[in-house]
């Protein structure tokens, strides 16, 4: 069985939620601290996301090559909407009366958005992280096609060489990968939300 | 000293505060009361520069606040809010300790401060201090929003309608503390609300606003004896309870009808769990048809009391009652000579009418002292 494709699986949605978290937090903090800047960023992440994802990576292939960053890059900007909305929206939503109470109590704006908003926003940023992580996880099935590895080239060839077998082994790992993740990050997050006193959405 | 010199602001054009002039003493209790909309607020959050002014000057000891960094500004002033604002992601002595923090002081200095404030509040440290916002009750949550305004001792706090959302019980003792720790501590304090009761029982002095100027600025009692202004003595009819003079006055006339009850059968856990919610440290117990039975005490329930035990057992029939047809006086003296924090009301047939407390009787003289209306 190829376990070394599910091992290039993870690295390849784990590289990617990298990026994810760093710029998708930062588009959706840039969209917080300047609201004209909200509208345009999230409908830009917004069209990203609803390409077909194999177009996506086709296009992105032509522009870079077939390898394994082409991969990377097209579930980024695949996955970007979750965190950077999330983002937005949690720093959005700390209560007025806590911002008020902020400014009062002398804070800066960065102290503010590093002490104050970002924490109580963290746990929704996390549940977009979490949306992210799983979308990932299928973005990446399609990285076969631009040369990117992973468990859709172990499906691709089962269904090339008519092997139920290799079909099954892939199905399953990215099964087993997709519940195991979110799993451990829903655990996480309900610990995240309890922590601010807050309920735990649906 | 805090001085107002012709300060004005405007929104669009329209003007909400209008060349206010006003002195303010170090150590003194000032309240703004006006009607909604007149412009408490606006005058309020100027000092500490939430709101930018149009024209004028305000001074801090001789020092204009425009010329201050504003963060440097509001961490010397002390600031509480109606909603509280308490910063959820934190816990009770991070938020005491917020300003502190930001000054950089040390973490021994910091949990040593934290100590002090929650003593003056009597919250014990231990059980408290690491506890989030969302674990506590309202009153709660508001002692450790003005701990927080206290943290770095600051000369100056403004507060604005800090109680108005809390019921009336907690609000009751959380005036009596605020006043206490004023005096306590010499705090020059601006304090909003539009009850006109609470201006009563807690200004040195009463600063009357009516669409953004300053209609009267005195005492309580000057201001109920001779009002200003017909809008002053109309707005005070509102809102202070109106009561017959002299020695006409009854217990029923001045007693506190909202109070916090228990019936004999609930558990002994269940009296604790109310008397902390309601922040009160005995309740008036009485059976399903309003018959007064008796109060039963925290003290009693820690030192006699056992889990799940009806509070029955615990009964004190002994607590300082009146009938409501006595007279007034009658209550008073009892809650002088007795040193007890109410007296109860019982109707003759025995049932519970109500509590008089000492917040009754300022309320009581105040409408004596204002007269017929
Ligand atoms: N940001 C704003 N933009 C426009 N108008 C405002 C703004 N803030 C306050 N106002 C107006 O200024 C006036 C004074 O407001 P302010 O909040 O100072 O009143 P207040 O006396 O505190 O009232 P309340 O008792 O309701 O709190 C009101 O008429 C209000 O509508
Ligand atoms: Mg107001």
């Amino acid at each position: 069985m190829p376990w070394n494709r599910v091992w290039e699986h993870c690295t390849l949605i784990l590289t990617a939620l990298g990026f994810i978290i760093v710029i998708g937090m930062l588009l959706g903090i840039i969209s917080y601290l300047y609201p004209r800047l909200r509208k345009p960023i999230l409908t830009v992440v917004d069209i990203l996301q609803t390409i077909p994802s194999l177009a996506t990576l086709g296009i992105i292939m032509i522009l870079m090559g077939g390898n394994q960053k082409t991969v990377i890059t097209g579930i980024v900007l695949y996955s970007l909407l979750p965190i950077v909305r999330n983002t937005n929206t949690g720093l959005n939503s700390v209560s007025p009366a806590v911002k008020e109470a902020a400014k009062g109590m002398g804070m800066t704006r960065a102290y503010q958005l590093f002490h104050i908003d970002l924490p109580l926003a963290f746990p929704l940023i996390f549940t977009g992280i979490r949306i992210a992580a799983v979308t990932s996880i299928s973005v990446a099935v399609f990285g076969t096609f631009v040369g990117g590895g992973g468990l859709g080239a172990v499906i691709y060839q089962g269904i090339r060489v008519s092997s139920m077998k290799l079909i099954l082994f892939g199905t399953a790992a990215l099964m087993v990968m997709a519940l195991v993740i979110d799993g451990i990050m829903g655990l996480i997050e309900r610990r995240l939300y309890r922590r601010i006193g807050l309920q735990v959405p649906d | 000293m805090i001085e107002y010199r012709n300060v004005t602001k405007s929104y669009g054009g329209s003007p909400v505060v209008k060349e206010i002039c006003l002195t303010i003493e170090k150590g003194e209790f000032v309240v703004l009361v006006g009607p909604s909309g007149c412009g408490k607020t606006t005058t309020l959050k100027m000092l500490n520069r939430l709101i930018p002014m149009d024209g004028g000057d305000i001074l801090i000891n001789g020092k204009s606040v425009k010329e201050q960094n504003p963060e440097i500004l509001r961490r010397n002033i002390g600031y509480v809010i109606q909603q509280i604002g308490l910063f959820p992601n934190m816990t009770v002595e991070q938020n005491i300790t917020v300003v502190p923090r930001m000054m950089k002081w040390d973490k021994e200095r910091r949990r040593k401060r934290a100590r002090e404030l929650m003593e003056l509040v009597d919250m014990d440290y231990d059980t408290y201090a690491n506890k989030y916002p969302s674990e506590l009750s309202g009153g709660q949550q508001q002692r450790i929003g003005v701990l927080r305004a206290l943290a770095v001792d600051p000369p100056v706090i403004l507060m604005d309608e800090p109680f108005s959302a809390l019921d009336p019980i907690t609000r009751d003792s959380l005036q009596d503390e605020i006043k206490r720790l004023q005096k306590q501590l010499n705090k020059t304090v601006i304090f909003v609300t539009h009850d006109m009761n609470e201006a009563i029982k807690l200004a040195d002095r009463i600063v009357f606003m009516y669409d953004g100027k300053i209609l009267q600025a005195a005492p309580p009692e000057e201001m109920l004896r001779s009002p200003a202004d017909g809008i002053i003595r109309e707005f005070m009819g509102k809102h202070v309870q109106k009561i017959r003079m002299e020695d006409e006055l009854n217990c029923s006339d001045i007693m506190r009808t909202r109070i916090a009850t228990i019936s004999p059968q609930r558990k002994t856990l269940e009296c604790v769990e109310l008397m902390s919610q309601y922040e009160v440290n005995s309740l008036v117990v009485v059976d399903d048809n309003k018959n007064y039975l008796g109060i039963v005490t925290i003290e009693d329930i820690r030192d006699h009391g056992e889990a799940g035990q009806p509070v029955e057992a615990l009964i004190r029939t002994d607590a300082p009652c009146v009938g409501t047809g006595q007279h007034a006086r009658d209550a008073f003296r009892i809650l002088v000579e007795k040193k007890a924090d109410y007296v109860v009301v019982v109707t003759p047939e025995n049932r519970l009418a109500g509590i008089v407390t000492k917040s009754s009787i300022s309320k009581a003289m105040a409408s004596a002292l204002w007269g017929e209306g």
